[in-house]
């Protein structure tokens, strides 16, 4: 990538204080927007895909879809994200199955988003009253489509705070992906500062820029939640 | 006559709810079903479109649609099971993300794949006739317990179906509501519907039924025409129960 190196000839060891702040925002910014944004974007809606695959499996009355379902989330809520990511980007190539930071990073938050947003969705279905099956049912509804057109919408009113927590959780942690060679936006921040050695003003920054990504989230999720609230049963 | 029902028993676990119930219901008449709570009469009228599947048991219609619930039931005869019957319950179990009239075309557009406007056009005459044209676009959070009740009932006949099912269709309701819910009742009797009504209002079941059945421990312990189930029960266990909805105190 041209611009990463770019960006850092207007970084240089003599550079402190305010000069500093202002000249590492602008690529610390553009690591968030080539990166950290889309990885944890595609992340989530791949994510939130399979999760809801899960949750429809585990809610099976099959044991043969609740199994594999029960066995993936266990793994993944049981082992540390770091772990999943190490496993994907340095692991498989022991299996020459090589792939690049970026896919590798996708795919390890992917998994990891559906293990835990699976849960979420499940609890969701649940918390819909059996009446409600019961009355789709009662109007001719199979099992398919109760779930499409009554439950699944009500449970997605349910879900929004906490899958909401869930992207914003997102959003930190591709800071881990710094780890396999993705230039987000902290792994920037890592290469300025092993330029200045000013470690506390550009971690701080760091710090600054997922807060306000975070702030800004929170405000949109209020947005969304208000939104929702109007009809929900009582 | 409409449906026959053969040698119905349902457990659940252990614990054995309905025992050999038989009964018939005619076409046009409306059974009511009475009885202490725990007596398994909502149980029996949930078996009547399968929401409970019984452990035993026939069903024949009179279109000869039967289905014998001994073996395994197959899911498409379930479905046209349902299809056959409206549901009214308790706790209304509106679509609280939909409107009254969305809630109303809900099956007639989506299961049973009607054109929209027609059926929009229909489900606005079903409200009118529940007293409810203007509250069309509101959601159910939005109308009081009677005008979701009524709601529920215009859902139930946008089906189009034969038998319409009352699970205690008044008793979430604060006293004042239940004239306005019983009221359009009333009129789906006067339009001969056949109707099964579970229910805690004995005047009521006294008004509009053509038969009333007393149970009690899943069995049915009395059935017949309302002036005598009502008002000169045979069996002790009916005399005991009217005695105790009568006077209270």
């Amino acid at each position: 990538m041209f611009l990463p190196s770019n960006m850092l000839f207007t970084i240089d060891a003599t550079m402190g204080g305010w000069e500093l702040f202002k000249n590492s925002l602008l690529p610390m910014i553009l690591g968030g927007i080539q990166y950290t944004i889309p990885l944890t974007l595609i992340a989530f809606t791949v994510g939130l895909l399979f999760a809801l695959l899960l949750a429809i499996m585990r809610l099976s009355k099959s044991a043969f879809l609740r199994a594999p379902s029960i066995a993936i989330v266990s793994a993944v809520r049981g082992t540390p994200l770091l772990v999943q990511l190490f496993i994907v980007f340095y692991g498989l190539p022991s299996l020459d199955v090589t792939i690049d930071p970026f896919p590798s990073a996708v795919i390890a938050f992917s998994i990891n988003v559906a293990a835990y947003a699976s849960e979420i969705i499940r609890a969701s279905i649940l918390s819909i009253s059996k009446g409600q099956w019961e009355a789709a049912y009662t109007i001719g509804m199979t099992q398919n489509t109760a779930l499409r057109r009554i439950i699944l919408p009500q449970a997605t009113r349910v879900s929004v705070p906490p899958l909401s927590n869930t992207f914003i959780s997102l959003v930190k942690d591709t800071s881990l992906a710094s780890l396999i060679l993705v230039t987000e936006l902290f792994r920037k921040a890592q290469e300025i500062a092993a330029v200045t050695y000013d470690f506390m003003l550009i971690y701080i920054e760091a710090a600054f820029l997922y807060w306000v990504v975070c702030f800004l989230l929170s405000l949109v999720q209020q947005a969304i939640e208000t939104r929702l609230e109007r009809h929900i049963s009582s | 006559m409409y449906l026959t029902v053969n040698g119905l028993t349902k457990s659940f676990g252990e614990l054995e709810v309905l025992k050999d119930i038989n009964l018939t219901i005619e076409k046009g008449k409306v059974l009511s079903i009475i009885g202490p709570s725990g007596s398994g009469k909502t149980t029996l009228l949930r078996c009547l479109n399968a929401l409970e599947q019984p452990n035993e048991g026939t069903f024949s219609f009179h279109d000869s649609f039967n289905l014998d619930f001994s073996n395994k039931i197959h899911k498409r005869d379930v479905l046209k099971l349902r299809r056959k019957s409206g549901m009214v319950f308790q706790s209304y179990n509106l679509f609280p993300h939909k409107t009254a009239l969305e809630n109303v075309t809900e099956g007639p557009i989506i299961v049973q794949k009607g054109k929209k406007e027609e059926e929009q056009n229909r489900a606005i005459e079903l409200l009118t006739k529940v007293g409810l044209k203007d509250k069309a676009n509101l959601y159910p959070n939005q109308l009081s317990g009677g005008q979701q009740q009524r709601v529920g009932i215009a859902r139930a006949l946008a089906i189009k179906p034969e038998l319409m099912l009352f699970d205690e269709p008044t008793s979430a309701l604060d006293p004042e509501l239940i004239g306005e819910v019983l009221s359009v009742i009333k009129d789906l009797v006067k339009e001969n519907w056949t109707m099964v009504v579970v229910t805690h209002e004995l005047q009521f079941a006294d008004q509009v039924s053509d038969e009333v059945l007393f149970m009690d421990e899943g069995y049915i312990v009395e059935q017949g025409p309302p002036s005598q189930v009502l008002k000169e029960p045979k069996e002790e266990r009916t005399k005991q129960f009217l005695k105790r909805i009568l006077n209270p105190a």
